[in-house]
């Protein structure tokens, strides 16, 4: 058993006396391997503090997350090695970029090895691996990470996690500000690792035509609850799109203008632009 | 008349990296402007010198028509407001109010007009209920929308967004467009940095830069017609137009173009 959430409340402080609850009464599986999960929801819907709690980085306030059979509570348990439940669940936040800090690329890369007592030799070997995962060539290792664009400096630090191997991935939204050749590789990328090794991701996107595309289940969050959990399919088929005021993928909405327009007898659900083309050509036919 | 004109701009970060080379364009007043193109082609280097933050090594700059200078940064700032893609690089404020009042602040707005502004623009991005919140406790997306408020409140004639909508969910991001919309029509000049290219088209003009340089600046429908440059430019068409130059029937080719020309 990978991550499990009972019945767990999060509430942040705030200024008016009045505690904010950005999560609550979260129930919640995510096996150890074989899961790639969308987490999806409007903005403040509790999605970055689900993924906060995954690998203990914050504590639940009520109820309890365990992780690799470690229950994780409201207080601090000296009883559990976090350092290794981090090791095991590598989380990416949003704008990774920033954490950049070391004056080369391997450097940086190398740091998260390093804490976990690789020596250096084998943290430079992580290094290299990594960097060849993520798109980029060895040349990179040697440059300066301020002097790389956006998208770039994304990878890198994307790079730093994967090159700790943990067993599970958590990431808040890695492809935003990457144009659409970044996104592509980054979500190859993902489901590659995915295939190759069966460890657990879980993403965290707002871009519905990655979800349809990509992913086996989705879980959405609706002002700190789960309001769905299941297939890309179930989701888009059902009413939950609207009650969230999520959004449909592009191929869903184009083919259903199509649909409406010539009153044609086809079928929407079609996950990438060359499936919505056959079927359109194939109806078509007929006409 | 022209509400910015870009002359022979060049700029290099240093020998390892080039922001832009030669770059020159113009701008109306009240156009609205999409910026498309990959990562690392100049976008944000070009942002940063409209509003002063960036020194071109070349060319000139003319925001209403005065020429951007060192002297005349501060009063220009006025004029252009700019909302980053990371919102953490732009938060002072202890509350998301204070964080909201801070550019206008700089402006000297009369604290009446202030108050009123917070109100209505927390309202418009969908914060009213967070005024009193600490702007760390907020997620990535609601530090967007809270940023964005505060450049609205200014009320500056030009609007420039970079990559300031990517944490947003569709539904806030639709709210929030309409409203440009409709500072657009007040006559507000809009200039929209984005990857997504469903954005980019609801844009008077669309500009395509490729590696510090600008291959391409022209209206919409012709900048969408050419569909070798976007593949050279390493940027996707929208999935109505992929799918529309692939169908073999020609009437739903067409009202997928009408698809796209009417969002």
């Amino acid at each position: 058993m990978g991550i499990r959430f009972k019945n767990v409340t999060h509430e942040y402080p705030s200024y008016s006396k009045k505690t904010y609850k950005a999560i609550q009464g979260i129930n919640l599986n995510i096996g150890t391997d074989d899961e790639y999960i969308a987490l999806i929801g409007h903005t403040g819907s509790g999605k970055s503090t689900l993924a906060k709690h995954m690998n203990a980085l914050i504590f639940p306030t009520l109820g309890e997350v365990e992780i690799f059979g470690n229950n994780i509570k409201s207080k601090r348990d000296k009883n559990i090695n976090y350092n290794n439940i981090r090791k095991r669940v590598g989380l990416v936040f949003q704008f990774p970029e920033y954490q950049l800090f070391e004056e080369t690329v391997e450097k940086d890369i190398m740091f998260g090895p390093m804490n976990f007592k690789k020596s250096e030799e084998e943290a430079k070997k992580l290094a290299l691996e990594a960097i060849h995962l993520v798109g980029l060539d060895e040349t990179y290792l040697k440059r300066n990470p301020f002097n790389l664009s956006g998208g770039e400096k994304k990878r890198v630090s994307i790079a730093g996690i994967l090159a700790i191997d943990p067993e599970i991935l958590v990431l808040d939204e890695p492809t935003s500000g990457l144009d659409p050749e970044g996104k592509q590789t980054l979500m190859d990328l993902f489901s590659d690792i995915h295939k190759k090794t069966g460890k657990s991701i879980i993403i965290i996107t707002h871009d519905m035509d990655l979800v349809y595309r990509y992913f086996k289940r989705v879980v959405v969050m609706k002002d700190g609850r789960i309001s769905f959990d299941g297939t890309p399919d179930e989701l888009f088929k059902s009413d939950i799109i609207e009650e969230n005021h999520l959004d449909l993928p592009n191929t869903i909405k184009v083919l259903s203008y199509i649909k409406d327009k010539f009153n044609l007898d086809i079928n929407i659900y079609q996950k990438i632009a060359e499936e919505a083309v056959q079927e359109i050509n194939r109806v078509m036919e007929y006409e | 008349m022209n509400i910015i004109e870009v002359k022979n701009v060049s700029f290099a970060y240093n020998e390892e990296k080039q922001g832009l080379k030669d770059v020159n364009f113009s701008i109306d007043k009240g156009e609205w402007i999409a910026i498309l193109g990959h990562n690392g082609s100049g976008k944000s280097t070009l942002a940063k010198s409209l509003v002063g933050l960036l020194e071109p090594q070349q060319g000139e700059i003319y925001i209403d028509s005065v020429k951007l200078t060192e002297e005349t940064a501060f009063n220009l700032r006025k004029k252009v407001g700019i909302v980053f893609q990371n919102p953490d690089n732009q938060f002072v404020g202890v509350t998301v109010k204070d964080d909201i009042a801070f550019g206008m602040e700089n402006l000297c707005v009369p604290r009446e007009t202030m108050l009123e502004r917070i109100d209505f623009f927390a309202e418009k991005v969908g914060m009213k209920e967070y005024l009193d919140k600490q702007p760390s406790n907020l997620s990535g997306g609601q530090k967007q929308r809270v940023a964005i408020a505060g450049i609205l409140a200014m009320r500056s004639d030009i609007l420039i967004f970079d990559e300031a909508t990517s944490m947003l969910d569709p539904y806030t991001k639709n709210d929030l467009i309409s409203y440009m919309k409709l500072l657009n029509k007040e006559g507000f000049t809009v200039i929209m940095i984005t990857h997504d290219v469903n954005e980019a088209i609801l844009a008077d003009r669309i500009m395509i830069m490729n590696h510090g340089t600008i291959s391409a600046f022209d209206k919409t429908e012709t900048i969408l017609k050419q569909k070798e440059l976007f593949i050279k430019s390493h940027l996707e068409l929208p999935m109505a137009l992929k799918i529309a130059n692939e169908v073999k029937n020609n009437k739903i080719r067409n009202s997928l173009w009408e698809y796209v020309l009417k969002m």
